[in-house]
């Protein structure tokens, strides 16, 4: 089955200021097949953010390639980037930018269905249902995002990625912004999602803790690199490298 | 919108209106036909002519109705294609980015460079004085201004999330530019739009003044260069005839340039913050509050901090904590629980609409509340500091940070500079960063100036408002243990506020849970997080999934945080608690140190 | 210095366009230009060498592009014509109202920024109070006065009524040398100068009003009054970083003011480059106002440049090397 999404080689190197470059990712190669759940780890600006943006053609590569579905995007035209793109979504960090303050909830979740040209009246159930799928009431719909906690935003947002059933998720640090207490239902409701559609989850976060309840796999990131990768629990019992062991003494209670 | 823009508005929109009404209604308003001799030439005012008549013997009160119409038209037509045209540049220029943007942009620095009045005039001589010519002529040069102004917003909104999201999302770029970026311009449209309409009547009114106006008509500007040419300064005729124009134009410009002023403020949302100024109030009751008792540093006592909105909310209700000596008191909840509320009351800098309503702020044998604005400034920073929540923007841009410590430092003492460094260096930042300037750091390190400077002369008390917001776990942790370090190196009180329970819990001494604005537990914080005794405690704790031991994972607690604007009755935990039973429902739980029924029996 | 370099070039190029453009604007007239060059009543009269004379005379003979080439090589000698009104060279006759009009500009901006920018730290300082939204408004209002109308009501009031100052030009006729001379050109500097700075003193007041607020809204200076700043201190750090979009507005304003002191020069018969140039237009003496006209946009885009640079030197965050 072809995977998903695939990088190969992946590297990225920006233009900084005082001509020095910086080199965001670099050989970075793994796939994400159906139902995969894989978790990528690290601390600030280690590429983590970049690889998300790359996987949805946000970023172009300046080594290496990635493919969503077989395709290399840097070789696609416009208009099959586009129906690449509606394929996986992206939650984002940031709750309170993230989502437009002039749309209500409802035609916040049903945006990603009126980009695919589904009829309006359809649309009503598919939004609805995405919203008791992560837990909120069907009411707030007619909400702005400026009436909402940035925990019901970031539910919002979820519910936006889920509502067009895509095949994979990327979730980029989606409770770092959040109370720590709510780290818990994006657990949930990841898991949730997973169940029901056979979703594909790459979960980016700097929380070791985190990462162990979203994700199968654990990549360690460090300097524009994956260090180290394996099953979840080994990752996290035998740390190999010691970036892996400073994010988790981080987090030991 | 603030009230005064709002006034400033309503007269415009006055102004301009008056203008817009006499033009309307001027076949009305004047028996005479505009721009036609009806009576003798330098006619002083009668009944027949209200304003005279000028050297062609034409009436005045006509030429100045009629030319209400020249100047609205040339204004608003010239205003509308420049912003239509400058937004459009904009667009493409700001969205596009690339070759398409340098090459737009250096055809707007060329059209800016022109020097613009003498361009209007060559032009007009040379592609004539009609009035749809003099209207292309002015878009043709009003519109760069606009485009370079929108450009920049456009790059602005461009990098916005919801841009970038729906753009992940496949959508096409009609809908990009239509729905996400277009409506977040249209603040600065309207203040672009409103500003081209004024300039375009003064350059209007300017070059029939002088002399190379629309010659078929008589707008106001013709009218003052016939006043000018017939030297009617010298008589008496510039009352009838120089004054109305003048203050006909100044009325339709001053119109526009209010309006524009009060659209500026809706664009720029940073001026409508509420007044840096707004005192404190000094509290003169007539006891004054007892001093902190020994050992104890902060005592709050009783403290209530009231939103004053429309309904009010209730941010805190009668919070008692202390700090002790030398120790570290986490205060923890989730958002909207009042614990920044709390913390800024403390540090006499809440902002309005927030207010005290009553309570005591001691630290040590200084009441707080008795001091104005200007006391507690001068205690800030000396006998207690804060450190604020989000410090990555607080750092003043345009300084060094070594200047920026050097200055909490000359509080105190002279050699500011030499000392800011070697705070910089206990905090851990490298000796040859201390001239950087704050966009140069990470906001780790960015976060460990303010602390820096926040010990500078070693404070009693240190409040640390979510000093962790936004950074990674490994630089969290490195920031709680510096200030750890830093605590037992000076011997002060650490109040620390946070939602992250586990990471506060593992170097606070002592822990206060705040729920709903009130304290639902105290304790010593072993004691807290291995046996909690409120309800709350114990369902956020098991919120955090653990990452060693047995795979356990996390439990959310139910429901939705409470409303802060409704007071209701009983205990304000009750709708979501699991051990709930009927007392609760009925009676606020107001006990000490644990705030529940439950535990009180 | 590869940034001034690049700029450079930039500007380079925006002056080249200038230059292009200047040369086909009057070319873009309709009708013959040696109607604009020999006096309407005679042209009737003129025989086919005459006119051929004329064209030669002003290197307007020849294709476009050959005009073209005559006029950049003219220009790389700085011979900038003829005028076509008095004979004189272009570049005398420009040179010689340049530094009028600097005198008069340099004044005006010089007052209006320092007037606008303490009137608007003020305002902003005390945002929302009455005295601000009064003095605002006001200041509003006298912006919106069109400068002729304000050069006409001075004249008015202080010429014609009160007789206090001359009714026109720069220097009196005849010989004034020294002391006498310097109070001579003050005196008569004042009202032209009063009216650009009575106009020109709002956009300064409103654009350092706007960005002392925008300033004091910033979280740095909440951190100032969390660090236990007095207001003093704290305005000192706001008004500095204020700063920055004022001193770019006040150099382009002055760049700008040279070409749009246009209409205040006529009112008040001063020599500057703008009524030199309103002169031009109505003698159409194109050799003058294209000479008047490259100028201005000279300077308009020296002052982009010298803003460009300068820049940086203000905003840390704007630099390129460290």
């Amino acid at each position: 089955m072809t995977p998903i999404l695939e990088l190969r080689n992946f590297g990225v190197t920006f233009r900084g200021r005082r001509h020095v470059d910086v080199v965001a990712a670099t050989d970075i190669s793994f796939t994400m097949t159906r139902g995969e759940r894989l978790a990528l780890v690290g601390r600030s600006g280690v590429g983590k953010s970049t690889i998300a943006r790359a996987a949805l053609g946000l970023v172009a590569p300046t080594t290496g390639a990635v493919l969503v579905d077989g395709n290399d995007l840097g070789s696609v035209s416009r208009r099959q980037l586009r129906s690449l793109r509606r394929r996986i979504h992206m939650v984002f960090q940031n709750p309170y930018q993230s989502l437009h303050p002039g749309m209500t909830v409802k035609r916040l979740i049903g945006e990603s269905l009126a980009i695919q040209r589904v009829p309006p009246a359809d649309r009503v159930e598919l939004v609805n249902d995405a919203l008791v799928a992560v837990g909120l009431p069907i009411e707030l719909g007619s909400r702005y995002p400026d009436a909402l906690s940035g925990g019901q935003r970031q539910r919002v947002a979820l519910a936006r990625a889920l509502v067009a059933k895509p095949e994979l998720v990327i979730a980029d640090e989606p409770t770092s912004m959040l109370d720590a207490s709510l780290r818990g239902v994006m657990i949930e409701l990841l898991s949730q999602m997973q169940d029901v559609n056979d979703t594909a989850i790459l979960y980016i976060t700097h929380d070791l803790a985190m990462a162990r309840y979203v994700g199968d796999t654990i990549a360690v990131m460090d300097k524009g690199r994956i260090v180290e990768m394996g099953p979840g629990e080994e990752v996290i019992s035998s740390p190999n490298h010691p970036a892996t062991s400073a994010l988790l003494e981080a987090v030991i209670q | 919108m603030s009230r005064s823009s709002k006034i400033v508005a309503t007269i415009g929109i006055g102004f301009v209106g008056i203008i817009l009404l006499a033009a309307v209604f001027a076949p009305i308003l004047t028996e005479h036909p505009p721009n036609t001799t009806s009576g003798l030439a330098f006619e002083s005012p009668s009944a027949d002519h209200l304003l005279g008549t000028d050297d062609l013997g034409r009436d005045l009160w006509s030429q100045l109705l009629f030319g209400a119409r020249i100047s609205l038209s040339v204004g608003l037509a010239a205003a509308i294609i420049a912003t239509v045209v400058g937004t459009v540049v904009a667009l493409i220029a700001g969205y596009r980015g690339g070759t398409v943007d340098a090459v737009l942009m250096r055809v707007v620095d060329l059209v800016l460079s022109m020097p613009f009045l003498v361009l209007v005039l060559v032009l007009v001589t040379y592609f004539g004085r009609g009035l749809s010519v003099t209207i292309a002529l002015i878009a043709g040069v009003l519109w760069a201004r606009p485009a370079r102004l929108l450009r920049g917003q456009v790059l602005k909104v461009k990098e916005f999330e919801h841009v970038v999201a729906a753009e992940a999302m496949g959508a096409g770029l009609w809908r990009i530019l239509g729905l996400h970026i277009l409506p977040r311009l249209t603040p600065l449209l309207s203040s672009q739009f409103v500003r081209a309409a004024a300039v375009a009547v003064i350059v209007q009114s300017g070059i029939a003044f002088l002399g190379l106006g629309d010659p078929s008509s008589v707008s106001w500007g013709a009218t003052l260069s016939f006043a000018n040419n017939a030297s009617a300064i010298l008589t008496d005729a510039w009352k009838w005839w120089i004054l109305p124009p003048g203050i006909a134009l100044t009325i339709l410009i001053v119109g526009f340039a209010f309006i524009g002023y009060a659209a500026e403020e809706w664009a720029d949302p940073r001026l409508t913050s509420y007044g840096y100024q707004r005192g404190v109030r000094r509290v003169l009751e007539e006891h004054p509050a007892s001093p902190a008792g020994e050992n104890e540093s902060l005592v709050v006592r009783n403290l209530s901090v009231h939103y004053e909105t429309e309904p009010p909310v209730h941010a805190t209700t009668s919070v008692d904590l202390r700090t002790r000596s030398g120790r570290i008191l986490g205060m923890v909840g989730e958002s909207g629980s009042g614990k920044s509320t709390l913390a800024m009351a403390i540090a006499g800098l809440l902002a309005p609409p927030g207010r005290i309503v009553e309570g005591e702020v001691v630290l040590g044998d200084t009441d707080l509340r008795r001091l104005g604005r200007v006391g507690l400034t001068k205690l800030r920073g000396r006998r207690f500091a804060v450190v604020p929540q989000a410090a990555m923007s607080l750092l003043d841009p345009i300084i060094t940070i070594r200047r920026q410590v050097a200055e909490s430092a000359l509080m105190t003492r002279r050699d500011g500079l030499e000392y800011a460094s070697q705070l910089l260096s206990r905090v851990g930042i490298d000796p040859d960063r201390h001239d950087a300037y704050p966009h140069e750091l990470s906001g780790g390190m960015r976060q460990r100036v303010v602390i820096a400077m926040a010990i500078a002369n070693q404070p009693e008390l240190l409040i640390a408002d979510e000093p962790t917001t936004g950074l990674d776990v490994v630089t969290q942790r490195e920031l709680l243990d510096l200030l750890d370090s830093l605590r037992s190196e000076l011997e002060m009180d650490v109040l620390i506020i946070s939602h992250d329970l586990r990471m506060v819990g593992s170097i606070a001494d002592d822990l206060a849970i705040m729920y709903a604005g009130r304290i639902a537990e105290l304790g010593e914080a072993s004691a807290v997080l291995a046996s909690p005794r409120h309800p709350y405690t114990e369902l956020l704790l098991n919120a955090f999934p653990p990452v060693l031991g047995p795979r356990r994972p996390p439990v959310p607690i139910p429901g939705d945080p409470p409303d802060l604007s409704q007071i209701e009755s009983g205990c304000p935990f009750a709708p979501r608690c699991p051990k709930v039973f009927e007392t609760c429902l009925e009676t606020v739980p107001e006990y000490v140190p644990v705030a529940c029924h439950l535990a009180a029996t | 210095m590869r940034r001034a370099g690049r700029l450079a070039l930039q500007y380079g190029l925006v002056v080249v366009a200038a230059l292009v453009l200047n040369f086909i604007l009057p070319r873009l007239a309709a009708g013959d230009p040696v109607d604009y060059l020999i006096p309407p009543d005679s042209s009737g009269f003129v025989t086919a060498e005459q006119r051929q004379a004329t064209l030669a005379r002003y290197d307007l003979d020849g294709s476009n592009r050959q005009q073209f080439v005559t006029y950049v090589k003219n220009l790389t000698h700085g011979d900038l014509g003829v005028s076509i009104r008095t004979g004189q060279p272009v570049r005398e006759v420009v040179t010689g109202r340049l530094g009028w009009s600097l005198l008069l500009v340099g004044v005006a901006v010089s007052i209006s920024t320092v007037l606008g920018v303490l009137l608007g730290f003020a305002a902003g300082w005390r945002r929302g109070t009455k005295r601000d939204i009064g003095v605002l408004s006001a200041v509003l209002a006298v912006d919106a006065l069109p400068a002729f109308f304000v050069g006409l009501m001075l004249l008015l009031a202080f010429s014609v009524k009160l007789d206090w100052f001359p009714v026109y030009g720069a220097i009196a006729a005849g010989d004034i040398t020294g002391w006498a001379r310097v109070t001579d050109v003050a005196r008569r500097l004042v009202l032209p100068a009063s009216t650009l700075i009575l106009t020109g003193i709002g956009s300064v007041f409103v654009v350092s009003r706007s960005a002392l607020v925008s300033e004091l809204g910033e979280d740095y200076v909440f951190m100032a009054r969390a660090k236990g700043l007095d207001d003093r201190a704290v305005r000192r750090h706001a008004q500095r970083n204020a700063l920055l979009p004022v001193s770019t507005a006040a150099l382009l304003g002055f760049s700008t003011l040279v070409g749009a002191a246009t209409v205040v020069e006529t009112i008040f018969s001063y020599p500057g480059l703008g009524s030199l140039a309103f002169d031009s237009v109505l003698a159409r003496d194109y050799p003058v106002l294209q000479g008047v006209f490259l100028l201005l946009a000279l300077i308009a885009i020296g002052a982009n440049f010298f803003n460009d640079l300068l820049y940086p030197r203000l905003d840390p965050r704007v630099r390129k090397v460290g």
